[in-house]
């Protein structure tokens, strides 16, 4: 059978290749996710500050268990937003365990020379050297708290030798310091060292290390001293070989979650659209040969010899999309990685590796889904009558059964309910609730689209009549015979039209809803910002500036939320509450912030729906450095999306978060007060810090936005190419079918100026109801994501993005319908009237 | 061994729903083993069906029929197409061949299917009788009409079958081309003992046949041993009038 397939794909090379096409594309797009979600399952940033260490102890995650659904609890783990820290007392604890020589504490203090202010630098103590090990290139180890030894290549940027005087800033204060000594490079972030002691005072979270370092004596066991570690530590997690670069740099923590994340929810969507499109593809290549198939079934075949060449083609196709697609994927993902890398979202220590693992998921995966629709395809043949073979016409089927109709109209009904939708806390989950709805509704779609044809058909035949006259009568009655012929046509439209309309403008929603949001809820005029942080000083001096109404410190964090669904981090900050309704407007919906202080709490209204929390309720949630807390809830508050869900007391983020700094200081002045000088005096008075208007805060906001929306969209662009792509492949698919039909129409009398103007009738007409299905589909369902968001009911659409896709979806139509026509229109008629369709 | 190759014994056949239509009302005929039938009527007449039926390529809704001591009535799909592609031949008016097969493969099509050792002595005789020798490497669209349904009856002659089942085999063909195939078809029941049912509207490959059959709404209206050519057309011509043509063909 596998022979006869063969030679089938090499004779109908035009459909065969629309079904390669779309395998390929499908394969390729998978394999850049999965090749992405393996490389970060496997990256774990490199061992070098650690190296020496056999293992490494700290606190980076929590494991929280969900809600009980069906007597099953599922727990997530969340990686801590501001990483966690492990107490000064377990340090002795884990020296005490045999075999272990020694065990190093280390501090991790974020640092900015004056001297080199581009060069990234963290702070340690000396002690931490040891696990590097550090080698000495010039001078001593700091033996003074007023000396530091300080990294090749910060004594290169910063042009410093052994003896010179430099100033660091530490904790939003400018410090002075001797060099003592230059150490070489080593890790992605430049190393500076304090003394132990001095070390142990500048970390904002006295009494803890960020990790504890644990050296193995000579000949001891390595296997036996890191279970006994384990168990010295149970509170904290013992990090060994390639792990100890995880511990080590949080961007690689930051990189792989965003890899695996990225690749995994993209992959998720990918796999319904390639389900959609391989389905239709297959489905129409499979109609396109009814009376070969019947021709067959009379001579000799089986049904389930039939079922098997089918499945025998499909597989083959398969296999060679696969061949193709896998390297092109790999191709792709090389590309991407390097975009992430130049746009800072993943270090350059982030490699691609695997491929075998994803590379073959992959082929299996689009294998299944080809053969599964191949299956129900050849499902469909069985019911094919042998003696369809013999009629001179294939009668075009009925519309389809009972259960068709029955399922789509319960998908439609699915989708309609889930328009009242809520609970879209982050644009991860809204553009996952977006693409649930979207795809309900193009499944129904898909479903009733005989129906929708034919009615449409019956609907416009007046109309194109009017237009078109005699080419017009014709076009609709095509499209009234052959309603249920255009079913993939019709969707894979839809599906293009839908998606791309939904899943784009909803990030340009998203982007424009935080800038707006934190636009409008922004009621100082000045801004303080500090690049190395400001401390909480900063907005106490700022109030006594004459003229200044109110001054506001604001922490950005993200603290843990157990979600009904599973536990996420989410961003948050930390306000001094004092005068904050002078500079800041949160659009308080219920309660006060005037009641937040250390143990309360304030929530956005889209977090407290999906969390279930009401006003007055306790919360419990865990800080970025894995702390539970029970805060009550005393405000909720509308603009989530511009300030982040969690609004707390700075007081009880203090000690709870990495720097123990303010971001920015907001500062409302009274009108018409000159306070110029002051604000210039503020800014001088702390390191690195400028004054700017709020305005450019804002948009500097936007930048990061746009930088950050840059991989969705790029990912959303590839799949919305790949549903044009199919639909383009369908149109092309059903127009070369047609020779036959169009030659006849020519022989009978009809002219080629008549029979273009017939398609164009008919494709006026199918590409009108898509139009209007698509652009309904996109805006309920745009509209009530947005709504959940922002409570709008009117979603933000870029004139100029509609006109791309509204324009683009008519090119693409008239372009994949025309030509392969053209092409038709070129043989001779009596030619063609002798080609099977 | 019976000497009846076909026998239909009150078989009927009803299409659609709410107004059905009757295409075949209990019909009885035997086909004897080494004849040739030609089965005649006008448009809706249902003699089609009664091939159709007859071959197991379509279900009478009442009825049995039987191909040598063989019951179709009872057997699966599988089973009834097994029994096609061993039992059975078949040439139909037009589109007899994949287009994707050469001649070669598309003659070899039902023991490929069954996953029988080709005969190939048996092939090169039957290619040599139909005339087909140097074209077994062309595709069907290389090939005109005639030759198409040469290929056709090769096919059908070539897995040695009992009944081979002829639904307007000179439909589409020139009077010249068309003798050469109802010769060819004479000579598979003359030679082989082969047992041939067609169905036509030509009086003409009719007078090829051993016996004719006239079907008139879905009943047998005229069963003769060979009456040559123009009393069949006469017969024809009576019906044609008499029949209003209403109902659908096949």
């Amino acid at each position: 059978m596998l022979g006869l397939a063969a030679q089938m794909l090499r004779f109908r090379k035009g459909t065969f290749v629309a079904t390669f096409v779309a395998l390929a594309a499908g394969v390729m797009i998978l394999m850049t996710c999965g090749l992405l979600v393996e490389s970060g399952l496997r990256y774990q940033g490199s061992p070098q500050r650690y190296a020496a260490a056999v293992a490494v102890v700290a606190d980076r995650d929590r494991t929280i268990a969900g809600p009980e659904i069906f007597g099953e609890t599922e727990s997530t783990t969340v990686s801590l937003p501001e990483g966690g820290r492990v107490p000064e007392t377990l340090v002795k604890a884990i020296a005490a365990v045999p075999g272990v020589a020694s065990a190093v504490g280390d501090h991790s203090i974020a640092v900015t020379p004056v001297a080199a202010p581009g060069v990234p630098a963290t702070g340690h103590g000396w002690g931490s050297a040891a696990l590097a090990p550090y080698r000495m290139v010039s001078g001593t180890q700091p033996r003074t708290d007023g000396e530091v030894a300080v990294d090749a290549r910060l004594a290169a940027g910063g042009k410093l030798q052994p003896g010179d005087a430099t100033a660091l800033v530490v904790g939003g204060t400018e410090r002075k310091f001797r060099v003592s000594g230059v150490v070489d490079a080593v890790g992605p972030r430049a190393a500076v060292f304090f003394t132990d002691t001095q070390a142990a005072r500048l970390d904002p979270n006295p009494g803890s290390f960020t990790a504890i370092g644990v050296l193995a004596a000579p000949g001891a066991d390595k296997a036996a001293v890191v279970a006994a570690v384990r168990t010295a530590a149970v509170n904290a997690k013992t990090y060994v070989d390639g792990e100890r670069g995880l511990v080590e740099q949080p961007e690689a923590v930051a990189a792989r979650a965003l890899t695996v994340q990225a690749g995994a929810a993209f992959g998720g969507y990918a796999a319904m659209i390639i389900i959609f499109v391989v389905a239709g593809t297959v489905g129409l290549s499979v109609r396109h040969r009814r009376r070969d198939l019947a021709l067959l079934r009379a001579v000799a075949a089986t049904p389930g010899q039939v079922r098997l060449m089918i499945l025998g083609e499909v597989g083959l196709l398969s296999l060679l999309a696969a061949v193709v697609g896998v390297p092109a994927g790999l191709a792709a993902t090389a590309w991407t990685r390097d975009q992430l890398v130049t746009r800072g979202f993943v270090p350059g220590t982030f490699e691609l590796s695997g491929g075998l693992l994803s590379g073959l998921a992959v082929t299996v995966a689009v294998a299944v889904v080809a053969l599964s629709s191949a299956w129900i395809a050849a499902l469909r043949t069985t019911r094919i009558r042998p003696t369809e073979a013999l009629g001179e016409a294939a009668v075009e089927p009925a519309l389809g059964g009972k259960v068709r109709i029955v399922s789509g109209l319960v998908f439609l009904a699915g989708g309609v309910s889930l328009i009242g939708l809520t609970g879209a806390t982050g644009g991860t989950t809204a553009l996952g609730a977006a693409t649930g709805m979207l795809y309900t509704f193009v499944l129904a779609v898909a479903l009733l689209a005989p129906w929708i044809n034919q009615a449409a058909a019956k609907l416009l035949t007046p109309v194109l009549r009017t237009v078109w006259g005699t080419s017009g009568y014709l076009a609709a009655a095509n499209l009234r015979a052959n309603a249920r012929g255009m079913v993939a046509v019709l969707t894979a439209l839809v599906l293009s039209v839908g998606f791309g309309g939904t899943v784009w403008f909803l990030q340009d929603n998203l982007q424009r809803q935080t800038v707006v949001q934190s636009h409008d809820g922004t009621l100082a005029q000045h801004a303080l910002t500090g690049a190395a942080g400001l401390p909480a000083t900063a907005a106490a001096k700022a109030r006594k500036i004459p003229g200044v109404v109110a001054a506001t410190g604001v922490r950005r964090t993200s603290v843990i939320i157990p979600n009904q669904l599973e536990a996420q981090a989410v961003a948050a900050q930390g306000i001094d509450p004092v005068g904050a309704d002078q500079t800041l407007d949160l659009g308080v919906r219920s309660g006060s912030l005037t009641d937040l202080r250390a143990s309360t709490v304030a929530l956005s209204t889209t977090l407290a729906d999906s969390a279930g929390w009401k006003l007055g309720d306790d919360a419990r949630l865990w800080l970025g450095d894995g702390t539970p807390v029970t805060l009550r809830v005393v405000a909720l508050y509308d603009r989530g999306w511009g300030f982040g869900d969690v609004t707390l007391d700075s007081e009880t983020l203090t000690g709870h978060t990495a720097t123990g700094l303010d971001d920015h200081v907001l500062i409302r002045t009274a009108p018409g007060a000159d306070v110029t000088a002051g604000l210039t005096d503020l800014a001088n008075a702390y390191p690195m810090s400028t004054v700017i208007g709020t305005d450019q805060l804002t948009g500097e906001l936007a930048q990061d936005l746009a930088v950050s929306a840059w991989l969705n969209k790029m990912l959303i662009a590839v799949l919305v190419g790949y549903a044009v792509l199919a639909a383009a492949n369908t149109l092309i698919m059903a127009a070369l079918a047609r020779a036959r039909e169009l030659s006849l129409l020519r022989l009978v009398g009809v002219t080629r100026g008549q029979v273009r103007r017939m398609v164009h009738a008919e494709q006026a007409g199918l590409l009108g109801v898509a139009l209007v299905i698509g652009t309904a589909i996109a805006a309920i369902t745009l509209s009530s994501v947005v709504h959940a968001v922002s409570g709008e009911r009117i979603p933000y659409v870029p004139a100029l993005g509609a006109a791309v896709i509204l324009g683009g979806t008519i090119a693409l139509a008239l372009i994949a319908t025309m030509l392969p026509i053209g092409r038709v229109l070129r043989t001779p008629p009596v030619q063609g009237i002798g080609l099977r369709e | 061994m019976s000497d009846i190759a076909v026998s239909v014994e009150g078989v009927s056949k009803t299409y659609g729903g709410e107004q059905p239509v009757i295409a075949l009302a209990n019909v009885d005929a035997q086909f004897l083993r080494g004849t040739a039938t030609a089965v005649m009527g006008p448009s809706g007449s249902g003699k089609s069906t009664l091939l159709h039926c007859a071959a197991g390529l379509d279900r009478p809704t009442a009825g049995r029929v039987r191909i040598g001591a063989t019951d179709l009535s009872s057997m699966s799909e599988k089973a009834l197409t097994k029994l096609r592609r061993n039992r059975i031949g078949f040439v139909f008016q037009a589109f007899n061949l994949v287009g994707a097969l050469t001649v070669e493969q598309n003659i070899l099509l039902p023991s490929r299917l069954s996953g029988n050792r080709p005969d190939r002595a048996w092939l090169a005789e039957v290619v040599d009788r139909v005339g087909l020798g140097d074209r077994l490497g062309h595709r069907p669209s290389e090939l005109s009409g005639g030759q198409q349904q040469r290929v056709a009856i090769a096919r059908a002659l070539v897995t040695r079958p009992e009944v081979i089942f002829c639904d307007e085999p000179t439909g589409a063909l020139d009077t010249q081309t068309a003798a050469e195939v109802l010769s060819l078809l004479r000579s598979v029941v003359d030679d082989a003992g082969q047992t041939v049912i067609m169905v036509t509207h030509d009086p003409v490959a009719a007078s090829y046949a051993d016996r004719v059959m006239v079907l008139a709404d879905g009943r047998i209206v005229q069963d003769m041993p060979q009456p040559g050519a123009e009393r069949i057309a006469e017969q024809l011509a009576r019906l044609g009038r008499r029949q209003p043509v209403t109902s659908r063909e096949g």
